[in-house]
């Protein structure tokens, strides 16, 4: 055998073996972790129940429905729209584990885009999953991507288009579930997602909409719930009752240039009160320092520290960070404030919660205390 | 010390030494970077991290590669001497008037697709022997080509910098259009004076066209020879006018043009004509993919961060010296990277000026990146199609101009507000 | 388009490898293969 031949043959099994190595880990990365069904939960359908051409797409996605001793309002709550953003998927995997509704109904979809969950983003370092310790053992969670997995959604177009306004954004946008709303029937993966959630909304009347974010301390709409004009009485009352409680939170408009997302087409498209909510996630940041798990649950960095200090920040960073347990209970407790505001102006049609963690609980106990142990009978 | 800044010199000095002591290639210099960076910034998978940031540059591995096809196929087909012999005929008795219409002709592949790279390997390869012919030198027309490829990527319609700029404050890509032509229009026309009118007025441009080869023009004929570049631009332009009915992508619109080229002029043996261009290409790919292993590297390990905030640290008057410094040497990665990177912490940091304003002229110093060695990507693929094999002589023609366009952008986010009122 | 793109792909996979067995010089070896990598792993729809 020729030498070039033999340095070929050894460069390309280098090259195999890495692959091999990096292609087990990428298609561990895609069996998703056990939610275990709380008492609350009284049914269990896909998204493609409510729009058939998601079926058997990896865009399905479970749909946990917890109906109320009493009829009332209903609430649909939207956790890991964007999987790099854990608070989300954590505040809405808590509603499946632990709420029980005295009244109205609870629709809650953990994984809004599933997909996200299967993959991580190129260059961004992220971890691939994160450990939440529970008295009975530990509980594994994805760290997933802002986006759709591009082997489910390849390749994106040079712009992308939204669809219903025409407005352009870089192509990799085409795999942002927050911004293909309202979808599209026949369209990509994620606006057939948009899609089935709005047909989930018009189809079950749902009366607030709830989407669960995270954005990065160096953003400025951060620790704030967006609204839209119709949602904003309903927020303004929110916001007032979570400064009660010691929660800061600012209220935004949403904008009205800025399309595909939730809080403005599931307001202009259907009758739902929508509102999206963000917390400070630093492991989203592009200020961050070393970015694995334990920024992830602790959201200590101190580069944050630091760029606080130069006044770069649009929340308050010291060296406590912000731990996932603070930002779960946020986005608990604005759920928890929703609902209340909402019964307290709609008595006849009420939406109350009940089982919940506080957010002094969840930041006394952290949200280990507060998860069902990993050995119970799983969904 | 903090452990980021000795992190950032262990890959850096690698990366150095691989390059310059031991002559590796820099593709493999920058992946023994990243695995001496991930081993020692204990990662605890530094296979699957240094794997999976070669993943930002699928899509563009892909486009590069399909242009060198179509470039070398539009070469060996014979089109490319017969449309130069065209241009130069019809268009020499005004050589100013030619080297801007021919400086706006290398950007408009850049001004529909957003990438430096496709100006350069179409129209650039197209352009480069019209300079040589009127009399410019190599290096000149290597510098003008991707001058212009880079004020292409940037001017309107498609600027991907812009987007992603846009993209991290929530800001939708409308009403850039006439900011991005007062960026990159006024600096093709300086640029296309400066290095080709002034080299090539005291040539007898009529001996010129004496010496032209029309051979194979009269034996295919304009229209079949010239087909495939008109086709793969229509497709471009179609694309961009009725996104929602065409949507093919670069690297299918390439290769598409590639096999016309086939079939329009003069016979060649496609399959070797692919491979010599892969082999050309392969070095800027390797680059690419041992980029992405580093961004990756730095990411995860901090190292970013570290720079990140080092560069917003400097006082408010500073900025955008930090600005002009700082994007331009990120660059040296990737122009996105430096946009994404860097671009959206400093657009954050200038809030309350023009924001359109703003984002244009940061675009415009992100582009700057494709400058920047080792990745350089303009420089590197005009010098392909220039014929010179270091680019780096070109880089030294780059130096002043690329001082004028950051003082231009720098004007323009200064004084963002009164430029905003003018339209 | 998926499966177009697959096989534009597959097709610059291709090359790849022509040229990483063809080539007689080392440093486009350890290149190629370094390219080979994330077009496989693509092409394999695993990434």
């Amino acid at each position: 055998m020729k030498k070039h031949t033999i340095t070929a043959i050894l460069c390309a099994a280098v090259a195999l073996i890495a692959a091999a190595i990096a292609g087990t880990s990428f298609l561990e990365a895609r069996k998703q972790t056990p939610i275990v069904k709380g008492p609350g939960v009284s049914e269990i359908k896909m998204l493609s129940d409510w729009f058939p051409g998601l079926k058997g797409s990896p865009g399905d996605t479970e749909v946990y429905i917890l109906r109320g001793a009493k009829p009332g309002a209903s609430m649909l709550v939207l956790g890991g729209t964007h999987p790099n953003e854990p608070s989300g998927h954590l505040a809405a995997v808590m509603l499946i584990e632990r709420a029980q509704l005295p009244s109205g109904t609870l629709y809650v979809i953990p994984r809004a885009n599933a997909s996200g969950f299967t993959h991580n983003d190129a260059q961004e370092g992220a971890p691939q999953k994160f450990t939440i310790q529970t008295p009975a053992g530990p509980r594994v969670f994805r760290y997933g991507s802002r986006a759709t997995n591009p082997i489910h959604q390849w390749p994106d177009p040079n712009v992308y288009i939204h669809a219903s306004s025409g407005q352009t954004l870089s192509g990799s946008e085409t795999r942002n579930l927050n911004r293909g709303y309202p979808g599209r029937p026949d369209g990509t993966l994620t606006e057939r997602i948009c899609y089935g959630i709005v047909q989930l909304i018009k189809q079950e009347n749902i009366t607030i909409t709830v989407d669960l974010h995270e954005a990065s301390p160096e953003y400025p709409v951060i620790n704030a719930i967006v609204a839209h004009p119709k949602a904003m009485s309903l927020a303004s009352d929110t916001v007032l009752g979570l400064e009660m409680q010691d929660i800061a939170i600012r209220l935004e408009p949403s904008p009205v240039n800025l399309r595909g997302l939730t809080h403005r087409e599931l307001g202009d498209f259907t009758d739902t009160l929508p509102v999206l909510m963000e917390t400070a996630n630093a492991s989203q940041g592009r200020l961050r320092g070393r970015t694995d798990e334990a920024l992830v649950l602790t959201g200590k960095d101190k580069w944050y520290v630091r760029a606080a200090r130069l006044g770069r920040l649009y929340v308050p960073y010291d060296e406590k960070g912000h731990p996932l347990d603070e930002r779960v209970g946020r986005h608990l407790a604005g759920i928890q404030e929703l609902a209340f505001s909402w019964t307290l102006s709609h008595e006849d049609q009420p939406l109350e919660f009940e089982g919940l963690p506080s957010y002094d609980d969840l930041m006394t106990d952290g949200l280990g205390a507060w998860l069902n142990p990993p050995s119970a009978p799983q969904s | 010390m903090s452990p980021e800044f000795l992190l950032f010199i262990l890959m850096v000095g690698v990366f150095a030494a691989g390059c310059f002591l031991l002559k590796w290639p820099v593709a493999a210099s920058m992946l023994v970077a990243a695995t001496a960076g991930a081993l020692a910034g204990g990662l605890q998978d530094p296979i699957r991290h240094l794997v999976e940031g070669t993943f930002g540059y699928v899509d563009t591995i892909l486009t590069i590669a399909t242009a060198m096809m179509f470039m070398m196929g539009f070469r060996d087909s014979g089109a490319l001497e017969a449309l130069t012999a065209v241009v130069v005929k019809r268009f020499h008795k005004v050589p100013s008037l030619l080297m801007i219409l021919l400086t706006l002709v290398i950007m408009v592949p850049g001004m529909i697709t957003g990438s430096s790279t496709a100006s350069v390997l179409t129209a650039g390869a197209v352009v480069a022997p019209m300079f040589f012919v009127m009399g410019m030198s190599k290096v000149d027309a290597g510098a003008l080509i991707s001058l212009a490829a880079i004020l292409g990527m940037i001017a309107p319609p498609v600027n991907i910098p812009v987007m992603i700029i846009g993209g991290g404050i929530d800001m939708p890509y409308v009403g850039f259009e006439i900011p991005l032509l007062l960026l990159t229009i006024p600096l093709a026309i300086v640029f296309a004076l400066w290095f080709g009118w002034r080299k090539v007025r005291g040539v007898d441009q009529a001996k010129v066209v004496e010496s032209l080869d029309f051979s194979t023009l009269q034996q295919y004929g304009a229209i079949k020879l010239f087909a495939p570049i008109v086709v793969v631009l229509v497709l471009m332009v179609l694309e961009k006018a009725f996104p929602r009915v065409l949507s093919l992508g670069m690297p299918l619109i390439f290769l598409l043009g590639t096999a016309l080229t086939w079939i329009a002029g003069k016979r060649f043996d496609i399959l070797q004509s692919a491979r010599k261009a892969m082999e050309d290409a392969l070095p800027v790919l390797g680059i690419l993919v041992g980029v992405g292993m580093l961004i990756q590297v730095m990411t995860a390990t901090g190292v970013r961060g570290f720079i990140v905030v080092n560069a917003l640290s400097v006082p408010q008057e500073l900025l955008l010296v930090m600005i002009a410094i700082s994007i331009p040497l990120f660059g040296a990665i990737s122009a996105f990277g430096a946009a994404s990177v860097l671009g959206v912490p400093f657009m954050l940091a200038l809030l309350g000026r023009d924001q359109i304003i703003t984002a244009a002229s940061l675009s415009l110093i992100a582009a700057l990146g494709d400058f920047m060695p080792p990745t350089a990507l303009a420089a590197i693929f005009a010098a392909k199609v220039v014929g010179i094999e270091k680019y780096g002589t070109i880089l030294k023609k780059l130096l002043v101009p690329a001082l004028l366009i950051i003082a231009v952008a720098l004007t323009f986010i200064l004084f963002s507000r009164q430029i905003r009122a003018l339209y | 388009m998926l499966y177009i793109y697959l096989a534009i792909l597959a097709m610059v996979l291709g090359l790849t490898l022509w040229v990483l067995f063809s080539t007689k010089k080392p440093s486009l070896q350890v290149t190629a293969a370094m390219v080979m990598v994330p077009l496989l792993l693509r092409l394999l729809l695993i990434k």
